[in-house]
């Protein structure tokens, strides 16, 4: 028998028992819609993840003052940059140049950073200044410049302004050359950076300076030979790990601390990455386990139609052997039309997932612990692997009966009793 | 009524189409061991209409299920156009058995989902006729048992007697040897078997070897050859 004919057969099985069909289909589709919805928006979730965080590079490490320490009961925060008084600022040209000699490093860049006063068109308002060691930022830097160009050396008066400071915080846009008042000094406005998006968005409503002015400008009191942080460029990204650890060591033993005195702390933005990327990657495993089940009981509604249909179907198949059918005909019969289920609840369920998942962001439910939207995102091989899962579930829940039907002997099938 | 497209001539050159030779058949039910063949032995030669008669529980049905093929003998041999069943595999005995013997029950004759046509065509589509043919001969034959104006019935739609003779031309889609039919009209009433009957007449006048179970003398008449069963066994 051409496949053709199977198929035709099997579909006018379906077609037969409609409300039945329907009703298999229903249990298919809402297993396919959730698995659809939860890994779309677990990928939203790890994409959100990854742009906030995205916009500290793989092979920034970080140096700020303060270490969290975990003491039993007792946990102490040593410090935090926004209430710390100048004294915890304890960063210094010393850590600067031995952090420069371990090997692996290739930029390291004093930071001075706060928040200042600033006048632009009779308009005031506080930013948060970065100032930085003109040489080596644009080494450094990948947010890139929108407009204009990066800091230099010999700049001392000159300022890069963050894209969404410089479009949309005033009346009218900060241009180049534009004079502007911060902390009581002139400055002029000589680039203004892209719009980077990322998660603490100071890139893109900051002002970035030589770090000799910023210690002028802003409202903290920083010492000359100060800063509050330091930020490394790895040669390689691979490097991070050993490097944070290396660093670790030598700040610890410069400064003359022990772990227990420890008063600096070492971040490694990507690896802090991978966690956050682990936690949502398990949240959405879990999420998906339980959208597993509702498939599986997709799974066994199928198996149960089948079996039904196959004992309806005890006299067809008798007569399908009488008239020459063989077991493999009689397999393919049944086994695709349990595909025909999957199939079609797996095609309507992908359908309903995706709609769910685009409404999602319209719902505004606000993302785990990050507060900024929720988003969801479907790609191809979510849909392609959701359509597959239900085809290939139908079959297998449709084997069983299915061997049961081809199994049968004519002469029981046709017995004539009603 | 004639049957132009229908040949019963095959290449095949034998003297019996069927042959059953010390045929048994026992039934297990359990410990119980019923016999419903007692060593039966039986022909059909090519062009007969043998009409197969006894009381109830005699072992006709079982009988026909042999000749048909539709069941393995526990002992004995059937020897299908001169071939021991035995030898073949279950897909190859499917196989010939479609293609070699057309087969009408007393009921549940008909695939409920598809229409008397596609009835009709589903042996053919079985055996991977050609389209063209398919079409043909299903139209030639409804038309034969005169139920082209029900083509696109489906069987909850056709009554008894219509529903027997969408059976009988679709067990001569695939040009059978024999014709076997098990009390084709036991659920009929005297007219609708009647006609029933009738068209197996003319089939077999023309040529088509017909072996068929009744209770009914009158039916019994109408066939050459008439073997009576007893107890699982010819009642000479
Ligand atoms: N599947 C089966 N299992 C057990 N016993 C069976 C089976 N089929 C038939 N029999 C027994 O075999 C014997 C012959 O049955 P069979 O159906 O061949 O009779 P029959 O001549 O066709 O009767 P009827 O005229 O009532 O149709 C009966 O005694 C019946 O009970
Ligand atoms: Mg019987």
């Amino acid at each position: 028998m051409r496949l053709l004919d199977i198929f035709l057969l099997s579909l006018s099985h379906v077609k037969k028992s409609r409300m039945r069909s329907w009703l298999t289909i229903v249990g298919v589709i809402i297993g396919v819609a959730s698995v659809v919805a939860i890994i779309s928006i677990g990928q939203g979730m790890q994409e959100n993840v990854q742009q906030r965080l995205g916009g500290f590079g793989a092979d920034i490490i970080t140096v700020i003052p303060g270490y969290f320490r975990a003491t039993g009961a007792h946990s102490e925060m040593h410090t935090d940059r926004s209430v710390s008084t100048s004294s915890s600022i304890n960063l210094t040209d010393k850590d600067i140049k031995v952090i420069k000699q371990v090997p692996g490093v290739m930029y390291v860049n004093g930071i001075v950073s706060g928040k200042a006063d600033l006048k632009y068109d009779n308009e005031k308002t506080v930013v948060s200044v970065t100032g930085v060691d003109t040489s080596i930022w644009r080494l450094m830097d990948n947010t890139g410049i929108d407009d204009g160009r990066y800091l230099q050396a010999g700049d001392s008066n000159s300022i890069v302004v963050g894209y969404n400071l410089a479009h949309g915080t005033f009346l009218q846009s900060i241009t180049l050359n534009r004079p502007i008042t911060i902390g009581g000094k002139n400055f002029r406005v000589v680039g203004i950076l892209k719009q980077s998006g990322g998660f603490g968005g100071s890139s893109d409503t900051g002002i970035y300076m030589p770090a000799e002015m910023a210690r002028e400008v802003i409202t903290e009191k920083v010492a000359n030979n100060q800063f509050t942080s330091i930020v490394i460029k790895a040669s390689d990204a691979s490097l991070v790990e050993y490097l944070k650890a290396d660093i670790d060591q030598k700040l610890m033993s410069s400064r003359q601390v022990n772990p227990r005195t420890k008063d600096f702390t070492v971040i490694a933005s990507a690896l802090i990455r991978e966690q956050m990327s682990s936690v949502t990657q398990t949240l959405s495993l879990f999420l998906s386990a339980i959208a597993t089940v509702s498939l599986l009981v997709g799974a066994i509604g199928i198996a149960n139609t089948m079996f039904m249909s196959v004992m309806e179907r005890t006299k067809q198949i008798g007569l399908l052997k009488a008239i020459g059918a063989g077991e493999r005909e009689i397999m393919k019969l049944f086994l695709i039309e349990s595909g025909i289920f999957g199939l079609v609840g797996g095609i309507i369920g992908v359908i309903f997932g995706a709609a769910i998942s685009l409404l999602i962001p319209y719902l505004g439910i606000q993302a785990l612990g990050f507060g900024g939207d929720m988003k969801a995102t479907i790609t191809a091989e979510t849909i392609f692997f959701a359509l597959g899962f239900s085809v290939v579930i139908g079959i297998l829940s449709g084997i069983i009966p299915a061997r049961h039907a081809a199994k049968m002997r004519p002469v029981d099938a046709i017995r004539y009793d009603q | 009524m004639v049957l132009p497209i229908y040949k019963t001539k095959h290449d095949e050159e034998f003297l019996n189409i069927i042959e059953l030779d010390d045929v048994w058949k026992i039934y297990k039910m359990g410990e119980v061991e019923v016999p419903a063949l007692k060593g039966l032995s039986l022909k059909v030669a090519p062009g007969e209409f043998l009409a197969l008669m006894g009381p109830s529980g005699s072992g006709k049905s079982t009988a026909i299920n042999m000749i048909g093929c539709l069941d393995i003998p526990t002992k004995g041999r059937v020897l299908l156009a001169g071939q021991d069943i035995a030898t073949l595999t279950e897909l190859e005995l499917s196989r010939i058995r479609g293609k070699k013997i057309g087969f009408v029950f007393q009921s549940h004759n008909l695939y409920p989902t598809l229409t008397a046509l596609e009835n009709v065509q589903l042996p053919m589509r079985v055996h991977e006729f050609r389209e063209a043919e398919i079409w043909n001969r299903s139209e030639e034959l409804l038309q034969l048992v005169g139920l082209s104006d029900r083509a696109n019935h489906y069987p909850s739609q056709l009554s008894g007697g219509q529903s027997q003779r969408v059976a009988i031309a679709r067990a001569l889609s695939t040009n059978p040897l024999l014709l076997l039919a098990d009390e084709p009209t036991g659920n009929l009433d005297t007219e609708a078997g009647k006609e029933v009957l009738d068209i197996f007449t003319q089939l077999n006048e023309q040529g088509v070897t017909v072996v068929m179970i009744t209770h009914d003398e009158k039916i019994g008449g109408r066939a050459n050859k008439i073997v009576r069963m007893i107890d699982g066994t010819l009642a000479s």
